[in-house]
């Protein structure tokens, strides 16, 4: 079974800044992969060059649908990437504030038919049977996160778990193979953690998403997370299972730190 | 396609022949372009807003300059010191009457969108509104004729080129103008004030949590940038006359080499604007004045498409 | 004595002098270059009746109307006054509102108003006025409100769009010097498909290179595109019969099978005529609005790398509304061609596209409610003023008035009048001019 994501020796240049140097990993289908490092070690690099937001000057990204040929990521836009088959969320969690939480989701649902703007005018019976779609997968959607009671609560009102909540919601609404989120759970407390672990576990169990994962909390990662790449500085330092990195003098070194053995924020 | 060639030879012959005399009207005209894209380029660089009102600095700075000379030279005709001081009180007329307006402009039009933190369209339409306003209030108030400046030299051949004249304008030009722009060079890059611009321009949270006065700083921005685009104005009407719509085309066209220097970039604006002069210069040869105004246009879409950081890069880059 | 307080109250009274002294200037008589204190003396020391009570000089009148307007806002917003007022307000309102058939008690009332207009208009001037300055400029302001509103793109040319439009009429009647399209010529019926096609397609000419950019860069590239519509008009005098104007371009016509109907200098067949069209626009864009394509716009508007990861193509619907945009002002352009049977570039200026934003931006950009009642009340505002000018105004003046309108508008409500439903959060940056790549 081929992977679902390969990335061959990706460099990615600022100027003169080196972002992410000579980086290489793959993702299992069905995997739940986290990405972890210090700040400013190209996590977030990583993430845009997956989903078309920066063009790495070398290397090669191939994503490999369950159906159909396999794609190269670099150089495509990302709303093409995303028909393919990639969600993300993003750091700060990018809501579209002026809309209800029930319309958020519906963008996402919605965005991967065709331009119709001629429907959208005449509102033929094609239509409404979309949006009858949209607005039922919205719905299913909603309530798998948990989110039905706010539905048509302003999205800017929301908390902040309610948000990374949405924003999986909105990503899963585009029926993708894999979901990369970025740090979902900053900003939420234990509890919300909680709730955020079970959901992901959830989305990979019930819903076949793949999950590559960016996060600095430690815990959350290692329970979670089935295996894990390390960057530092733009490379890969570490690749393994969360025992594996745990005991890897270099990570433990970089990262971790030798009192969090164990694993804290 | 003959025609065309021999439409394009008898215009190559007459650019050869007049080259010098092109050159020296593009240069001119460029550093006057350049003058005024200091303003736009200044202002974009502590605010990452283009001042789309500026074109009407530069025409208050003229207005300034035609009411003071008209007033101080009447129908005499200045010679010698006289002449000297007059143009020296003609640009600082024009450039305090603009770094009025331009102070202004920021106090009223766009601070209070700064301290509300409003999208940059807010901006750009409240910036439109104010260079409306100024314009037609110009026109009711000064007339929808244009006018020429009384002069305070006899414009006259000094010496001339490889054949092309070199006349007394083009001098005045040339040494005012370059005056002020290394002035400026050295204010912005060797004195504490410039510190500051240079450092709101970079990253203004980091500026004011270093002690720098955050709103003094962009206002003293818009000081010299309005000094610069009043005084160029009066340097063009010098020749050109005054018209209550005067700002727009050479504000549109400074801009466009603002963009072509590098937004933000003050040496770019300087070099943005002499390239445009020139070339504009040279295109004259070739189609009619009014279809100059489409080549300054064309350049900025091209570069906007192809080079948006400009000939020498935008000096404050995004962090990846 | 408070040392601090007397420099504030100072400090407010003596911006309140300035401001007010510049009312007075902005409405005074008119200056020239020669004489420039003519202006500005006369606005201020003319005599002036208070009212009829007692004759002062204008800067006095005027200074005590801005301590006045001052003293008011001052009070209004210090008390209860405000919550209070409002609160019953919007109650009074909800419990009408509320009522079933409110809604539709209300649009059959506008309907029948606005069936009724031209018989209860009868002067000849608003008459003429209520097709070419009104009904066409709400056509206009809905087109911008697509672009402006839904899209958040600033497209300061948009009267290129309206020139095609108008122009193409022209070509299709056989008015330009240019042989007409059809090999002979037709009525402007005919050119309709025409001219909304041409504008489109420069809608999609404009906007695929321009898109692109960002915010403040594709404004002044419109800006030019705008400025260079207009120069080509003037100057391929061959083609468009340059400064001097077109032929005259026949009134329009309507003749399919046995209906038979010609439009012509009656202004209120035009009216009908226009004011249907206004309302088909008004449901294709209120439809537009709340389909995929118009949350598609708002989420480019809120979060354009938000919309873009979803799949959304930024790039295709900016063209898309630019293009929309383009035909409902090509539209209006068909109108104007056959009801004034005459055109010049003088027309299509950019004071024209800045006129229409301001329509949008006072209404409320990106309410359909919103703009075509801010169309009326501006448009209206200002046929008054041309109709029976106050002392010393000059048509020409307006522009003014617009321009310090734009400028209040922003900084005290951006939403506009009537702020859409789906507010773009003008009062904070939220919006994908911030947050775009470059």
């Amino acid at each position: 079974m081929t992977n679902l994501f390969e990335v061959s020796n990706i460099t990615l240049r600022f100027g003169g800044v080196v972002s992410l140097s000579d980086v290489s990993l793959y993702q299992k289908r069905g995997e739940i992969l986290a990405v972890i490092g210090p700040n400013g070690a190209g996590k977030t690099s990583l993430f845009n060059s997956l989903t078309g937001v920066y063009k790495p000057q070398e290397g090669s990204i191939t994503f490999n649908p369950k159906e159909g040929e396999p794609i190269s990521i670099i150089g495509k836009k990302p709303h093409v990437i995303s028909h393919t088959g990639v969600a993300r969320t993003f750091q700060a969690s990018r809501m579209f504030n002026a809309l209800t939480t029930f319309e958020n989701v519906k963008i996402g649902a919605e965005s991967h038919k065709g331009l119709g703007a001629i429907g959208s005018i005449l509102r033929g019976p094609a239509t409404r049977k979309d949006e009858k779609y949209s607005d039922a997968r919205t719905w299913d959607l909603l309530d798998f996160v948990g989110l039905r009671a706010k539905a048509n609560y302003i999205a800017s009102s929301l908390s902040y778990g309610e948000r990374r909540r949405l924003e999986i919601a909105r990503g899963l609404a585009t029926n993708p193979e894999v979901l990369l989120l970025d740090e979902p759970a900053a900003g939420t407390n234990p509890s919300e953690k909680l709730e955020l672990t079970d959901l992901i576990r959830k989305v990979r169990d019930e819903m076949e998403v793949s999950i590559l994962l960016i996060e600095h909390d430690m815990k959350l990662v290692m329970s979670l997370a089935e295996r894990l790449y390390v960057l530092n500085f733009g490379s890969v330092i570490a690749e393994g299972t969360p025992d594996e990195i745990r005991a890897n003098q270099n990570v433990v070194d970089a990262y971790l730190g030798t009192t969090s053995v164990e694993g804290s924020h | 396609m003959h025609g065309f060639l021999s439409y394009l030879n008898a215009h190559f012959h007459a650019l050869r022949l007049e080259f010098w005399g092109l050159l020296i009207g593009g240069i001119g005209s460029g550093i006057i372009y350049a003058m005024v894209a200091i303003g736009y380029t200044m202002v974009y660089g502590v605010l990452r807003l283009i001042n789309f009102a500026h074109s009407e600095i530069f025409m208050t700075g003229a207005f300034a300059g035609y009411f003071t000379l008209n007033y101080l030279i009447g129908s005499s005709s200045p010679t010698g010191i006289t002449s000297i001081l007059l143009i020296v009180v003609g640009i600082i007329a024009g450039g305090l009457t603009g770094s009025f307006f331009a102070v202004t402009l920021e106090r009223v039009a766009y601070r209070p969108l700064r301290k509300r933190k409003a999208p940059k369209i807010a901006y750009l339409i409240s910036a439109i509104g104010a260079s409306y306003f100024l314009l037609n209030l110009a026109a009711k108030e000064f007339g929808r004729i244009g006018r020429g400046i009384a002069q305070p030299y006899s414009n006259h051949t000094v010496f001339t080129i490889f054949g092309a004249n070199v006349e007394m304008y083009n001098i005045i030009i040339f040494l005012a103008a370059g005056m002020m722009l290394i002035i400026v060079d050295r204010l912005v890059n060797k004195t504490k004030l410039g510190r500051s611009i240079r450092s709101v321009a970079q990253d203004s949270e980091t500026a004011s949590l270093m002690g720098v006065d955050i709103d003094k700083t962009i206002a003293m921005t818009f000081v010299i940038g309005g000094f610069l685009g009043g005084a160029a104005g009066f340097l063009y009407a010098l020749n050109i006359g005054v018209l209550y719509s005067m700002g727009f085309t050479p504000a549109l066209k400074a801009f466009t080499a603002a963009v072509l220097g590098g937004i933000g970039n003050l040496r770019g604006a300087v070099i943005g604007g002499l390239i445009l002069g020139v070339t504009e210069s040279f295109t004259v040869v070739f189609f009619s004045g009014a279809y100059t105004d489409v080549v300054a246009f064309a350049i900025l879409v091209l570069v906007l498409m192809f080079r948006p950081t400009g000939i020498l890069g935008e000096l404050i880059g995004r962090s990846a | 004595m408070n040392f601090p307080f007397i420099k504030k109250l100072s400090i407010k009274a003596i911006t309140i002098l300035i401001l007010s002294e510049l009312a007075a200037v902005v409405t005074g008589p008119p200056g020239n270059a020669d004489t420039p204190w003519i202006g500005f003396h006369d606005s201020i020391t003319q005599k002036t009746s208070f009212f009829g009570l007692f004759v002062t000089g204008r800067w006095a009148l005027f200074y005590a109307l801005g301590i006045l307007s001052y003293l008011i806002v001052y009070f209004f917003n210090h008390n209860d006054f405000k919550n209070s007022a409002s609160d019953s307000l919007r109650s009074s309102y909800r419990s009408v509102a509320g009522k079933k058939y409110f809604r539709l008690i209300a649009m059959f009332a506008i309907g029948v108003v606005v069936v009724l207009l031209p018989t209860i208009i009868t002067d000849p001037f608003w008459r003429e006025a209520m097709v070419s300055q009104i009904a066409v400029f709400i056509l206009l302001a809905l087109g911008l409100n697509v672009v402006v509103g839904f899209a958040g793109l600033l497209d300061l040319g948009f009267v290129a769009f309206y020139a095609v439009g108008a122009y193409a009429t022209a070509w299709c009647t056989g008015a330009l010097p240019v042989p007409p399209l059809f090999g002979s010529h037709v009525n402007p019926f005919f050119a309709i498909p025409v001219a909304i096609i041409l504008a489109m397609v420069a809608g999609v000419i404009l906007g695929i290179p321009t898109l692109r950019l960002r915010g403040d860069y594709l404004a002044i590239v419109t800006l030019g595109f705008g400025e260079i519509i207009t120069l080509f008009a003037n100057n391929l005098t061959g083609v468009t019969g340059g400064a001097q104007g077109t032929k005259q371009v026949p009134h329009f016509s309507f003749h399919v099978g046995p209906l038979k109907y010609i439009w012509g200098l009656d202004p209120a067949p035009y009216y009908y005529l226009v004011i249907g069209f206004v309302f088909l626009f008004i449901f294709i864009f209120y439809s537009l609005e709340h389909s995929r394509v118009g949350r598609a716009w708002t989420a480019i508007r809120e979060d354009e790398v938000a919309a873009e990861s979803l799949g959304i193509n930024p790039l295709k619907y900016k063209v898309m509304a630019f293009a929309i945009g383009a035909a409902s002002a090509g539209f209006a352009g068909v109108m104007t061609a056959a009801q004034s049977n005459f055109l010049t570039p003088a027309t299509f200026t950019l004071s024209l596209s800045i006129n229409i934003l301001v329509l949008v931006i006072f209404g409320g950009m990106g309410s359909i409610f919103g703009v075509v009642f801010g169309a009326i009340v501006i448009q209206t505002i200002t046929m008054y003023l041309i109709h029976t000018p106050p002392a010393g105004y000059q048509p020409q003046d307006l522009y003014i008035y617009l321009g310090a309108l734009l400028v209040i508008m922003m900084i005290f409500r951006p939403a506009g009048l009537f702020p859409a439903r789906r507010r773009q959060r003008l009062d904070v940056s939220t919006s994908s001019f911030e947050n775009s790549n470059d």
